[in-house]
């Protein structure tokens, strides 16, 4: 298990690397078990993980987001193993290195589109004082123009950049995008994975976007199905004759 | 952006269910405010306004009638007292002073006047060490003169050199066919007195042979319509009747309703030990085996009423309280109803990097900020209560009453409320530190 000094992580050749993972989810709506052999992004690589829906992306991305535990198996993010951190120092980890774009956006309501890119700062090793101005300069990079308009004010494609810009504010090492484009049209879903993909470029972020979504396939390099890295089946027959 | 500005966003959103709460709060800190302030300022201005009276002489029904009758003017002495027992008593006991006080009579029925003599003003003094000031004018000296106390003045805007006639009887006495307006006798303001803070300040003074004559006056006309029906007084009557002077006068005239008394000590002894010896010795006076005198020790007598009106404020304090804690629950409940809604702005903080403890903080946070807003509503609306409360006092009950709460009882209030706030907020802050990411970050559908 590899646990690095916080000064190594900096110096590590991956940005993430998955590997052994094993987590079972039992619900209400049944349960499934999740594997991932290896799975590894370079800095700055961006990478497509297509799934069917409901086929545990989403669980993916919070065991790497250290929101979940798995069973066993390891999860380094800049060569450090999310889950051997515990409590604040996980948190703190998170907010420093790795940024989430989600679906519905899960934008801070009753905040400005300025204070919404601020929140994610705020918990980050970005010194405050550069706050403001880094936050200005993101959401203007991005065409938005008027910072103060609270977010609920703003229309559906700003409201995404403003998401975009708030992923990526604390630099992060690694982009997780969880069905990004799943709410838009095609056309719009399109502009909207190049607005994330530019963002990570700049920023030196890797991505890792998973979705259902064939259509986006074509604007990543790297495309790679979830169940050839190991999966996610229903347990029962199969789980029992391995 | 700091977690202050996610907390005062998050006030600010609910502002109708912020402002009900903080306001809850505030009229429960006010209640209590009020309580406190006026249980000890009620305490002091009943032991202020006995002034350096040791024991108190009357023929009213209990010693605690007629301390509230005698110095804080609830009603008229029931039952009179001669001004030959009053000469008699001061001979035969060890008193430094007794000053007699005859009340009965008003100035438009509402202003109590208070009839007596220059020892009222020399020794006498309305509050301790605190003896009578002029503000304007002199004492009486003549017949029909009257000095008017400052409270009095103010609410009948009486000026030096006014002519005034008296009222026979208050508005609250008994048998309201006795009350009339005394047309014959005239008197006139000579003085105004400064403000002392007690009771006595919205009473009219004047000397005894002025009340006497205005009711030698009623006695002559009784017997002079004795056997006569009943009637109204006709104008040329009126004219005819001859004025009562002093010469006029017989000992009945000359009664009185109270005495006021300072026993003689030596400086630094235990008045205490000794007020209970003259008033066993003057209820033992067989001159008073008949018609036997009331003798109440004000300060006992007070203390006797405290005691009971306490038990009533610790009522009210328990009320108080209860009011208090069902407001904190009031803030646990406003707290606990969001947290469904905050459920997903919980989430978003934690996947953005907030640890659990910061959630936890921002919630008891807020939590804590309604309570300080609601302590300052309260400590604003506690100390205009009590202005309110005092003045309402001042006016039905004559007793003044300064509410002021030291520096360090207001601190304890706002810091109590504090701790208050923050126990209601623990529930919901543990809500919002359990709260799952990934449940909560589900799509909306």
């Amino acid at each position: 298990m590899t646990n690095a000094e916080p000064a190594a992580a900096h110096h590590a050749t991956s940005a993430l690397r998955v590997s052994n993972l094993r987590f079972a989810y039992r619900g209400a709506d049944g349960g499934f078990t999740l594997r991932v052999h290896d799975l590894t992004l370079a800095r700055g690589e961006q990478m497509l993980l297509s799934a069917t829906s409901g086929g545990g992306k989403s669980t993916l991305l919070q065991l790497i987001a250290g929101l979940m535990e798995p069973d066993s198996g390891t999860i380094e993010v800049l060569g450090r193993n999310v889950h051997a951190m515990r409590g604040a120092a996980r948190d703190r980890y998170r907010g420093a290195h790795i940024g989430m774009i989600f679906q519905t956006f899960n934008l801070l309501q009753g905040f400005t589109a300025l204070e919404n890119v601020l929140a994610a700062l705020m918990f980050s090793e970005v010194p405050p004082g550069e706050h403001r101005a880094r936050a200005a300069a993101l959401l203007t990079s991005l065409g938005i123009t008027r910072h103060e308009r609270l977010v609920e004010q703003l229309s559906v494609g700003q409201q995404q950049r403003v998401a975009v810009a708030r992923a990526v504010a604390c630099s992060p090492a690694v982009v997780l995008a969880d069905e990004p484009t799943a709410s838009l049209d095609p056309e719009n879903a399109g502009v909207a994975i190049g607005l994330i993909q530019q963002a990570c470029r700049e920023k030196g972020a890797a991505l890792l976007c998973v979705s259902h979504d064939p259509a986006i396939a074509a604007r990543f390099e790297r495309v790679q199905k979830l169940a050839d890295l190991g999966g996610a089946t229903s347990p029962g027959p199969q789980e029992a004759a391995r | 952006m700091t977690d202050w500005t996610i907390v005062t966003r998050s006030l600010r959103a609910r502002l109708f269910s912020t402002v009900t709460t903080v306001a809850s709060v505030g009229v429960a800190v006010a209640l209590m405010l009020v309580l406190i302030m006026m249980r000890s300022a009620g305490r002091e201005a009943f032991e202020r306004g006995s002034g350096n009276v040791h024991l108190l002489v009357s023929r009213d029904a209990s010693p605690l009638v007629s301390v509230l009758n005698g110095l804080f003017y609830a009603g008229a002495p029931a039952k009179p007292l001669m001004f030959t027992e009053y000469e008699s008593l001061k001979k035969s006991l060890p008193v430094d002073w007794a000053v007699p006080v005859q009340l009965g009579d008003s100035y438009e029925g509402k202003w109590p006047v208070l009839a007596t003599n220059e020892d009222f003003y020399t020794k006498f003094e309305p509050a301790e060490h605190t003896p009578w000031q002029l503000a304007q004018g002199t004492w009486f000296a003549k017949n029909f003169e009257v000095v008017v106390g400052a409270q009095a003045a103010r609410g009948t805007g009486l000026k030096l050199g006014d002519k005034i006639y008296l009222t026979h009887g208050t508005a609250g006495s008994r048998g309201a066919g006795s009350v009339h307006v005394h047309k014959e006798y005239k008197y006139t303001v000579v003085g105004i007195l400064k403000p002392t803070g007690t009771n006595h300040d919205r009473v009219l003074f004047t000397n005894l042979p002025s009340a006497w004559i205005i009711h030698a006056h009623d006695r002559i006309e009784r017997e002079e319509h004795k056997g006569q029906p009943e009637h109204e007084e006709t104008e040329a009557e009126h004219a005819n009747e001859k004025l009562v002077t002093e010469a006029d006068l017989i000992p009945e005239d000359r009664k009185i309703t109270n005495i006021f008394m300072r026993v003689l000590t030596r400086p630094g002894a235990d008045v205490g030990a000794l007020i209970p010896v003259v008033m066993e010795q003057m209820r033992r006076d067989p001159a008073f085996a008949a018609s036997p005198l009331t003798v109440a020790g004000p300060s006992r007598e007070i203390a006797r009423l405290m005691d009971i009106v306490g038990n009533i404020d610790q009522i009210l304090f328990a009320m108080a309280v209860v009011v208090m804690v069902s407001s904190g629950v009031g803030i646990m409940l406003a707290l606990y109803n969001s947290m469904e809604q905050r459920r997903r702005q919980i989430a978003v903080l934690r996947v953005l990097g907030a640890s659990q403890p910061r959630i936890f903080g921002l919630i008891l946070t807020e939590s804590a900020m309604i309570g300080i807003f609601g302590a300052i509503a309260g400590i604003g609306g506690g100390l205009l209560g009590a202005q309110v409360a005092a003045a309402v006092m001042r006016e039905r009950l004559g007793l003044f009453i300064d509410p002021t709460l030291p520096a360090r009882g207001l601190v304890a209030v706002a810091l109590g409320t504090l701790a208050l706030a923050c126990f209601a907020g623990v529930v919901p802050a543990v809500m919002a530190y359990r709260t799952s990411v990934a449940k909560s970050l589900r799509p909306l559908v």
